[in-house]
């Protein structure tokens, strides 16, 4: 019968040293891993988020640990990693077992499980994934030093490149012991059921000419090695990127349910100065870090700011959390506001971190600091200051907030005055921006036409706040909420609709409704509703070839992809996706506030890249948008990249407005 | 040192400013103040000397629509004590201003004064050589940096055409600031909320406004459309030719 003795060959005392070495494993692991969690003990408390969900918190350990969900999203570091989890977790758990086939059950109780039959499906399926680990490997050692993707080059600290060899050194070394083990064993006592090993028996074979006991001797040390190697790694995980192992499984089990779209509330007044300011989650963060660099793959600031990189932020933000010397302050020695002002807050990061990191939500904390120091440029500065004074960005009268309404016929209802169905919540850009005048217009002339009964709250509106916030200035977006909330609370209506998806972010994800929230659309999902029921028909048909950008606060934020191309295809058009679309739309460049700031010399402006990639694609004359900020950066940049002639950029409520 | 800060509220520009029907002065019925861009730079200044050297800084407001905030914000940013000066200061012209100033501050013991080295609405003369008159102490205008060593002020004081000039005054003195040595600082909103629940504003009455020796007003107007400049064209030749015609037509030739 095929049994196995799991300790062939291997005399007493060494298996006797082999427990010892365990126990000694066992406790430097553990200090290892006590060590981490200390650490995220010292980091602020975040109950509300964390807690909760459960069954939805195990099932996206199912789908992003067991199954590698987002991790197989790119296909070859998909394959290379999947084979490898799965191949090095089936031989570690293989090693358990027949380890208490011997030691546990043989020993204390007198059988075996590993018999017959059972025995023979253990060796196959050891000896096959063995493979898949190997294929795996060879995958990494290849991508890692011959084809050198960039995201997972020049990492701060020089040292972690040793970290991410010793990793693959030590894997490919005990998959290789081991192999080398069996095939030793095999070459020596050469079981009927060799066959089921077919690695084992292959390598058994280039081994039998050198004979006993050469070959005895050969599989103890080499037996010794593996075993070392194993007590090596398990040891030192707590200490290498390895702690990924458990971080990343822990950091996607406490990850926020919340709607992307509600930033992390500031906790007290100014931010994070010192990394003890986080909450452990966001340590816990900056630990599930595995340095895959696909976040700074998809990051817009990084193209304009190569020296900015989401995944440098989260390696030197670990570092720093293990730094000896305590003098190193987080801001100015770690982390530049430079870089903290450099991010877009399109949240394409998080969007494809396999770890679930929330990258945004520390930068946000970060900025937080910044704004209360008031370091800031002098552009960004006079924005706040104009949005505190006068509840806009341009620094205009409120009472010139509605004056694009003056040419329309009937004039538009005072939501504040006159009960209405639809609150249209105009938003700043929309409301005083001169070049965007027209198109708010024509949005009116929409709902007039399509004949919705809708209002407006004139100079009771103000800046919703949602780039506010992620500036860091928490007490002006607490202001504006309060005031919009004073001239809302002043109208009887039953939806609110905006053109604009940061003040639909804002309003929907964020402010206090107290339980009462209104039904909120973007135009999109309005219009998409509209011509559902049959109320919004077209008498023309365009016939434009377009492509759609989707702003990342109506698509990563709030996931609405389907209803702007729904409401495209009704008017005719012909769309054509970019390679980057949906929920890896490539950032205009304008979010989290960066609209404001003072535009320093830059590589590539994100804008600009997304212009270039609309207009590469074949027959497409037209980019549409639906957002009034991506209206303004778009037609910058193509003038900028002198794509006139190519190119035009239109609202999606232009496009509606044609086709009537 | 003791640092006075003198800040004025003026109209706020981004509103329509209308003309009252007298004919003479500015609406201001709805008007919004702002604090004088000016003296903003002078409560930087402040903030900054006691930074760097220490000592006090007390800011003084006429009362008029967001003194509170003008107060509250320079509290935030590092102003030590906040004084609300009470009056009808709505329409009051430099000299009322600054005699009503200068009654609080001699109580003071200020060892410098800085304001604004001018505003929009100055009809009558800026207000800080007009404070030092009363005070009978020395002003220096266009100042854009003071530095102060042993008790000695050293200013730095801008001149047209980009001339610079550096000077020593005794204190006490009134200085006027063209510009603090960095852009008056951004203050979050929680600092200021926090500045209203630790400072308090000292309110003090102007004992009277006394406008006179300003300049009386006898009429205020939106600029009017002035006549068109007359472009002539054709070669240099013609041109002089109809220039000399126009001279003589005018009477200048």
């Amino acid at each position: 019968m095929p049994i196995r003795e799991t300790f062939w060959n291997i005399p007493h005392w060494a298996e006797i040293t082999q427990y010892i070495l365990a126990f000694v494993t066992v406790v430097v692991f553990l200090y290892g891993v006590g060590r981490r969690v200390l650490r995220w003990r010292q980091g602020q408390p975040d109950a509300t988020r964390r807690s909760g969900h459960f069954w939805r918190r195990i099932w996206s350990l199912v789908t992003q640990v067991l199954a590698q969900r987002r991790t197989l999203d790119e296909t070859y570091p998909g394959i290379m990693h999947f084979t490898i989890f799965w191949g090095m977790l089936v031989l570690a758990v293989g090693t358990a077992l027949a380890t208490v086939d011997w030691d546990v059950t043989h020993l204390i109780f007198g059988f075996q499980f590993l018999t017959g039959w059972v025995y023979i499906v253990f060796e196959l399926a050891l000896d096959v994934l063995g493979l898949l680990v190997a294929v795996g490997l060879g995958m990494a050692i290849y991508r890692r030093y011959v084809t050198r993707p960039a995201r997972i080059q020049d990492f701060p600290a020089r040292s972690l490149a040793w970290d991410d060899l010793y990793v693959l050194v030590m894997l490919a070394f005990i998959t290789l012991s081991g192999y080398l083990t069996e095939g030793l064993r095999i070459a020596v006592t050469q079981p009927d059921w060799a066959a089921w090993s077919p690695i084992g028996n292959a390598i058994a074979a280039a081994f039998l000419a050198l004979g006993d006991p050469a070959n005895q001797t050969l599989h103890l040390i080499v037996w010794a090695l593996h075993v070392l190697t194993a007590f090596g790694i398990l040891a030192s995980l707590p200490f290498t990127k390895l702690f990924h192992i458990l971080s990343v499984p822990l950091n996607i089990y406490f990850r926020s349910m919340q709607p992307a779209g509600a930033l992390l509330p500031a906790r007290g007044d100014g931010g994070v100065k010192e990394w003890k300011q986080f909450t452990w989650k966001q340590l816990l963060d900056f630990e599930a870090c595995t340095r895959c660099g696909r976040c700074q793959d998809v990051c817009p600031a990084h193209v304009s700011m190569p020296a900015f990189s989401p995944r440098n932020m989260m390696v030197k933000l670990e570092t720093h959390l293990w730094a000896k010397a305590n003098g190193q302050a987080l801001h100015g020695d770690v982390v530049s506001a430079e870089e903290l002002w450099a991010c877009t807050t399109c949240r394409a990061c998080g969007q494809v971190c396999p770890a679930f990191i929330d990258h945004i939500g520390a930068f946000v904390d970060m900025r937080r600091h910044l704004v209360e120091q008031g370091e800031m440029d002098n552009l960004l500065q006079k924005a706040l200051m104009n949005l505190g004074r006068y509840g806009n960005s341009f620094g205009q009268s409120e009472r010139m907030r509605a004056k694009w309404t003056q040419p329309l016929q009937p004039p538009i209802n005072d939501a504040r005055k006159t009960p209405v169905e639809y609150l249209w919540f105009v938003g700043d850009y929309a409301s005083y921006s001169p070049t965007l005048a027209d198109i708010t217009q024509k949005t009116a002339q929409v709902f007039q036409r399509i004949g919705i009964d809708f209002g407006i709250m004139y100079d009771g509106e103000r800046n919703a706040g949602n780039d506010v916030r992620r500036i860091g200035e928490e007490g002006l977006f607490e202001i504006l909420v309060e005031k919009n909330n004073q001239a809302l609370s002043k109208c009887n209506y039953q939806t609110i609709i905006t053109t604009d998806p940061h003040t639909y972010n804002t309003l929907k994800n964020e402010y206090p409704w107290n339980g009462n929230r209104p039904a909120i659309l973007h135009t999109a999902e309005l219009l998409d509703q509209m011509i559902a029921s049959g109320r919004l028909k077209f008498k023309r048909k365009l016939d434009y070839k377009v492509t759609y950008h989707d702003p990342c606060y109506l698509g990563r934020y709030n996931d609405v992809y389907d209803a702007p191309r729904r409401v495209i295809a009704a008017t005719g058009c012909e769309l054509v996706e970019m390679l980057r679309h949906g929920d890896r739309a490539f950032c205009c460049g304008a979010g989290g506030g960066r609209i404001w700031m003072e535009e320093k010399k830059v590589e590539e402006r994100p804008s600009e890249a997304r212009v270039r990639e609309a207009a590469a694609l074949a027959g497409v004359q037209t980019l549409v948008v639906a957002c009034p900020k991506d209206v303004t950066m778009f037609r910058d940049a193509v003038k900028t990249t002198g794509s006139e002639a190519r190119l035009v950029v239109k609202d999606l409520m232009e496009l509606v407005h044609e086709a009537l | 040192m003791n640092i006075i800060v003198l800040a004025k509220l003026v109209p706020d520009l981004v509103e329509e400013l209308t003309i009252d029907p007298g004919g003479a002065a500015l609406d201001l019925t709805f008007a919004r103040w702002i604090i004088n861009e000016f003296d903003d730079h002078a409560i930087e200044q402040g903030i900054l000397l006691k930074e760097r050297g220490g000592g006090t800084v007390t800011v003084l407001v006429p009362d008029l629509d967001g003194a509170d905030d003008v107060l509250f914000t320079a509290a935030a940013k590092g102003a030590d004590r906040l004084i609300k000066l009470g009056g009808d200061f709505n329409g009051v012209n430099n000299h009322a201003l600054a005699r009503a100033f200068a009654a609080v501050v001699k109580e003071l013991q200020a060892d410098l004064i800085l304001t604004g080295v001018q505003a929009h609405d100055d009809l009558d003369g800026s207000a800080g050589p007009l404070l030092a008159e009363c005070l009978q102490m020395p002003y220096v205008g266009y100042v854009s940096g003071v530095s102060i060593n042993d008790g000695k002020s050293l200013l730095r004081k801008e001149y047209p055409g980009g001339l610079l000039a550096e000077m020593e005054v005794t204190t006490p003195a009134v200085l006027g600031i063209q510009a603090a040595e960095q852009p008056p600082r951004y203050v979050a909103v929680s600092k200021v909320r926090q500045a209203m629940k630790t400072s308090s504003i000292e309110e003090q009455d102007a004992s009277s406004l006394d406008p006179c020796g300003g300049p009386t007003v006898g009429r205020m107007f939106q600029p009017e459309a002035a006549a068109h400049a007359t472009m002539i064209a054709g070669s240099p030749d013609e041109v002089a030719d109809k220039l000399v015609d126009l001279f003589k037509e005018l009477g200048v030739l």
